[in-house]
C-alpha cells in the first residue's frame, strides 16, 4: 500500500492528474450508475407489480363465475384470450385452483393438468405482492377469488421478467460504456491539459538540475510570458536569481584572482627576505675576497661561500618563476616540484619556526599538471602554516595510489572553522565573512583536475585536508625551461 | 287475429320459466339418462305441465304470426365458426333476398338455448343438432338438410393429440375428456352411445369431462392438451383443417364414426305449413343455384340442401335410446 503510495507519487504530474481525474470520474459513474440503476429497478418492479395486478384484476373479475362452476373449458378458454389480451404483462403460466387447491385449469395444461397438486416452486402460496425470482428471470403473483367472503380458488400467475431484467442489463451496459467513454475522455484531457500546465515547470526544472553541474543559465526572454501570469512571474524570479549567482561566481573568481595576488605578495616579501639574508654574506663574502683574494685558501672558501649564497637565490627565483610564471604551459608533476614548496613555503616557516615535515617521494613523473597542483599544495601548505601555532608543526605526505595522486597536508593548529567545512563539503557558498574562501578556491582547483578534497581533523589536533586526484589521460606538456 | 295483453304475459312468463329450468339442469342428455321430470320429460310421458306448456306455446305462436308476418327468426347452433360476421351477412343478405322476409338471425352460446327457443316458438326455423331434432320430434319438422361431400351425412371424431397413436375408444380410457355441447349429436351422443354399447358411462370411463360449447374449442381444448381427448363434429374438424391447419395439426383422429345424418334445419311443427317456412325452404333449396347463394354455401363448404323424411334421423334415435337405457 504505502509502495503503491510512494510508486504514485513518484510519477510526474502530467500522469498524477489524468489518473486523478479518471479515478473520481469512476467514482462519480459508479455512485450514479448505482442510483439510476436502483431507481430503474424500484420503476420496473413498480410497473410489473402493476401491470400484474391490472391482469389479475381483470382475469378474477371474469374467473370468479367459471371457477364457482367448475367449469375448466371456461377458465382455461379466459386464460387463453387474456394472453393475447395481456400482452404487456407478458403472462408464463397462469393457474387457477379450485377451492381445494387442485388445478381447475392452467394455461400451459401440459405441465399442470386438471386436477393436479400445485407445483410448489416458487407459487406456492399467493401473495398479492409481486415477487421478482432474478435467477429464473421470472416474477410470480397470486390472487385469492373469493365470494361473498367465501375463498372460491386462487390465480398463482408467472411473468416473464426477461424483458425489464434485460432492459437493466442493458442500462447497466450503457452507463459502463458511457461513463468508460466519458472517463477515458477526461483522462486524455486531463493529460493534455496537465502536460500544457507543468510545461513550465518542466523546464524550469531542466534549467535547474541544469545548473547543478554547469553555468547557472537564464531562461531567454523570448520564451517568458506576460508578467501577469504565474509562469511569467516564476521565470523573472528565476532569471533574477541565475543573475545573481552569476555575478556572485564573478566575484568569486575576481575574490580567488585577488587571493593569488595577496600570496604572491606574500611570497614576494618573503622572497625578498631569502634574497636579502645571503646578500649580507655574498658583500661579505666580496669584502674578503677583495681584502684576502691573494690568499688561495681563504679565495676558495670565501667563492664557495658566494656560490652556495648564489645558488640559495637562485633556487628561490627558479620555484618562483616556476609557481607564477605568466604563461603556462602544461607539463607533468616531478618530485622537484615537492622539494620546491618546501623553498616556497619556507619564509613562513621560518618566521614561526615550524617544523616541516614533508614525507615521501615521487619515483617518477606523474602524469598530473604540474603547475595547478603545485599552487593547489602550496595553498593548502601556506594555509597549515597560517593555522599552525608557533613552533608548531605542519607535516605533507605526497604518494601515489594506483592511476591517483594522493596529498595529505596536516597541521598542529586548531583546526578548521566550522564554515569552513560546510563550504568545503559544498553545502554552504563562501563568503568573505565565512572565511575559507582560499580553502573554496582551492577544493574548486582540485575539482577542475577531477579530484577530490576532503577536511578532516588530524591527529596533531589541527586540520587534515586530503588530496585526491586522478592522473591526466592525455599526455603531460612539454618540460619547464631551466631558470638559470 | 287478436291476443289481450294478459295472455301475451302469461306466454313470455312460461318461456322465462322453461328457460330457467333448462338452464339450471344442464344438458339434455344429463337429464335424458337421470329421467328428470322436464321439458324432454313431458314430452316423452306426457303430463299436465306438458299440457299447459303447450297450450301457452301454441298463444305464443298464434300471437307471434300474426304480429312478425313480414319477418323470419332464424336461429343458428355454434356450428363452426361462430364468430364468422362475413358468413353470417351473406346468410342473412341471401336469406332476404330469396325469401322477401326481413331475416333476424340469432345465435345463443348453446344448443340447449336455440333449441328451446325454436321448440317455443320464438324462432321461425333454426339450424340445429340432429340429437335435439331427435329428442323434440313431435314438436319439430324438417325445413331442409345440409348436403356434405354430395351426401346428408357427416361423421363424429374422437380426436387425440397429434402422435398419441390411439386408433380406438378403449385407448382413451381415463382421459380427461372434451365434450363439444351435451345436446349435440357429434361431440357428445355418438360417444356416449358407443361407451353405452361398451356398458360404460362417460363420466365413469373418462377420468373427467368437460364441455366446451362449440366444436372448434373442443379441437383447441385437445390442441392445447387441457384434454387429453375429444368429441368433436367431422364436418367441423374437415373445415377447420382448411381454415386453421395450425390448430388441427396437433390432434390427430382416433376414429371417425359411422355416417350420421348432417345437422338439420328444423322448424316448430305449427309452422309446418306456413308461408315463410315454405319460402325459407325454397330458398334454401336453390341456394346452390343462385351465386350469392353459392358464396355462402362455398363460406360453409357445403353443396346444397336436400328434403329427407324425419325417419332419416333414426340413427340418432337408437344412439339416445341406448344411452337412456344407461341410465
Amino acid at each position: 500500500m504505502t509502495g503503491a503510495i510512494a510508486w504514485l507519487r513518484a510519477l510526474p504530474l502530467a500522469v498524477r492528474l489524468p489518473l486523478l481525474v479518471a479515478g473520481m470520474m469512476v467514482v462519480v459513474g459508479v455512485v450514479a450508475s448505482e442510483r439510476v440503476l436502483a431507481r430503474l429497478q424500484a420503476a420496473q418492479e413498480r410497473q410489473l407489480g402493476d401491470l400484474t395486478e391490472a391482469y389479475l384484476d381483470g382475469l378474477s373479475s371474469s374467473l370468479l363465475d367459471p371457477v364457482l362452476r367448475g367449469d375448466p373449458w371456461e377458465v382455461f378458454d379466459i386464460l387463453d384470450r387474456a394472453r393475447g389480451l395481456y400482452a404487456a404483462v407478458r403472462p408464463l403460466e397462469t393457474i387457477v385452483l379450485d377451492g381445494e387447491g387442485r388445478v381447475l385449469a392452467a394455461s400451459d395444461p401440459r405441465r399442470f393438468p386438471i386436477g393436479s397438486e400445485v407445483p410448489r416452486q416458487g407459487v406456492d402460496a399467493p401473495t398479492d405482492a409481486t415477487h421478482v425470482d432474478e435467477e429464473q428471470a421470472r416474477a410470480y403473483a397470486g390472487r385469492k377469488l373469493s365470494i361473498e367472503g367465501r375463498e372460491i380458488g386462487s390465480i398463482l400467475v408467472s411473468i416473464d421478467a426477461g424483458p425489464i431484467l434485460a432492459e437493466r442489463r442493458e442500462v447497466l451496459f450503457t452507463l459502463l460504456a458511457s461513463n468508460a467513454v466519458v472517463t477515458l475522455a477526461a483522462a486524455v484531457l486531463g493529460w493534455f491539459a496537465a502536460r500544457r500546465m507543468v510545461r513550465p515547470i518542466r523546464k524550469l526544472s531542466a534549467h535547474l538540475t541544469q545548473a547543478l553541474d554547469g553555468p547557472v543559465t537564464p531562461i531567454p526572454q523570448a520564451m517568458i510570458p506576460a508578467p501577469g501570469t504565474e509562469v511569467g512571474r516564476l521565470y523573472r524570479s528565476y532569471n533574477a536569481l541565475a543573475a545573481a549567482i552569476s555575478e556572485r561566481d564573478a566575484l568569486l573568481g575576481q575574490a580567488a584572482e585577488e587571493e593569488r595576488l595577496a600570496s604572491l605578495g606574500r611570497l614576494a616579501s618573503g622572497m625578498a627576505h631569502e634574497i636579502n639574508n645571503p646578500l649580507g654574506g655574498l658583500f661579505n663574502a666580496l669584502d674578503t675576497l677583495k681584502v684576502h683574494g691573494d690568499k688561495a685558501a681563504i679565495r676558495k672558501n670565501t667563492v664557495d661561500l658566494l656560490e652556495r649564497g648564489l645558488k640559495g637565490i637562485r633556487d628561490v627565483v627558479r620555484t618562483t618563476l616556476a609557481t607564477y610564471r605568466p604563461e603556462r604551459q602544461v607539463r607533468p608533476l616531478r618530485q622537484a616540484d615537492i622539494n620546491d614548496l618546501r623553498i616556497l613555503v619556507r619564509p613562513e616557516t621560518g618566521r614561526k619556526a615550524l617544523a616541516l615535515a614533508i614525507e615521501g617521494t615521487l619515483e617518477e613523473d606523474v602524469p598530473i599538471d604540474a603547475f595547478q597542483l603545485r599552487q593547489i599544495l602550496l595553498n593548502v601548505l601556506l594555509n597549515a602554516c597560517r593555522a599552525a601555532p608557533d613552533g608548531g608543526t605542519v607535516r605533507m605526505r605526497v604518494g601515489t595510489d594506483g592511476p591517483s595522486l594522493v596529498a595529505v597536508i596536516e597541521d598542529s593548529g586548531p583546526g578548521l572553522p566550522e564554515a569552513a567545512g560546510h563550504v568545503l563539503r559544498g553545502s554552504l557558498r563562501a563568503t568573505a565573512d565565512r572565511g575559507g574562501l582560499g580553502l573554496a578556491i582551492t577544493s574548486r582547483m582540485v575539482a577542475d583536475l577531477g579530484g577530490t578534497l576532503a577536511a578532516e581533523t588530524s591527529q596533531l589536533g589541527g586540520a587534515r585536508i586530503a588530496i585526491v586526484v586522478p592522473f591526466a589521460s592525455g599526455e603531460p606538456g612539454g618540460e619547464v625551461r631551466d631558470v638559470a | 287475429m287478436s291476443v289481450g295483453p294478459g295472455l301475451r304475459a302469461a306466454a313470455r312468463w312460461t318461456r322465462t320459466w322453461i328457460r330457467l329450468s333448462l338452464t339450471k339442469n344442464g344438458g339434455l342428455g344429463a337429464r335424458y339418462r337421470r329421467g328428470e321430470e322436464i321439458l324432454v320429460a313431458d314430452h316423452l310421458r306426457p303430463t299436465r305441465r306438458a299440457a299447459v306448456l303447450g297450450l301457452a306455446a301454441g298463444a305464443a305462436m298464434a300471437g307471434r304470426s300474426s304480429a312478425q308476418s313480414a319477418s323470419l327468426r332464424f336461429g343458428l347452433t355454434p356450428v363452426f365458426l361462430s364468430s364468422d360476421l362475413e358468413l353470417l351477412d351473406r346468410l342473412k343478405a341471401y336469406l332476404e333476398a330469396a325469401t322477401g322476409l326481413r331475416v333476424e338471425l340469432v345465435s345463443r352460446r348453446t344448443y340447449q338455448e336455440i333449441t328451446t327457443l325454436l321448440v317455443s316458438g320464438e324462432l321461425d326455423a333454426a339450424w340445429i343438432c340432429g340429437y335435439p331434432f331427435v329428442a323434440f320430434q313431435d314438436r319439430l319438422s324438417l325445413v331442409a338438410v345440409p348436403v356434405w361431400r354430395g351426401r346428408p351425412l357427416y361423421q363424429s371424431y374422437l380426436i387425440a393429440a397429434a402422435g398419441r397413436g390411439a386408433r380406438s375408444i378403449a385407448g382413451l380410457r381415463g382421459d380427461v375428456h372434451a365434450f363439444s355441447d351435451p345436446d349435440s349429436n357429434s361431440g357428445y351422443l355418438v360417444t356416449a352411445a358407443e361407451l353405452a354399447a361398451m356398458k360404460e358411462r362417460p363420466e365413469t370411463f373418462f377420468n373427467r369431462t368437460l364441455f366446451t360449447y362449440s366444436h372448434r374449442n373442443v379441437v383447441r381444448a385437445v390442441a392445447s392438451g387441457l384434454a387429453a381427448s375429444g368429441s368433436v363434429d367431422g364436418y367441423v374438424y374437415e373445415v377447420l383443417r382448411e381454415v386453421a391447419p395450425d390448430l388441427v395439426a396437433s390432434t390427430e383422429i382416433v376414429r371417425p364414426s359411422a355416417w350420421n345424418p348432417f345437422p338439420p334445419i328444423a322448424c316448430p311443427k305449427s309452422y309446418e305449413a306456413a308461408e315463410r317456412t315454405a319460402r325459407l325452404r325454397d330458398a334454401l333449396l336453390r341456394m346452390a343455384a343462385a351465386a350469392d347463394g353459392r358464396a355462402v354455401l362455398q363460406l360453409l363448404r357445403l353443396d346444397g340442401f336436400a328434403i329427407e323424411p324425419a325417419a332419416f334421423f333414426a340413427p340418432i334415435a337408437l344412439a339416445m335410446e341406448s344411452v337412456r337405457g344407461m341410465g
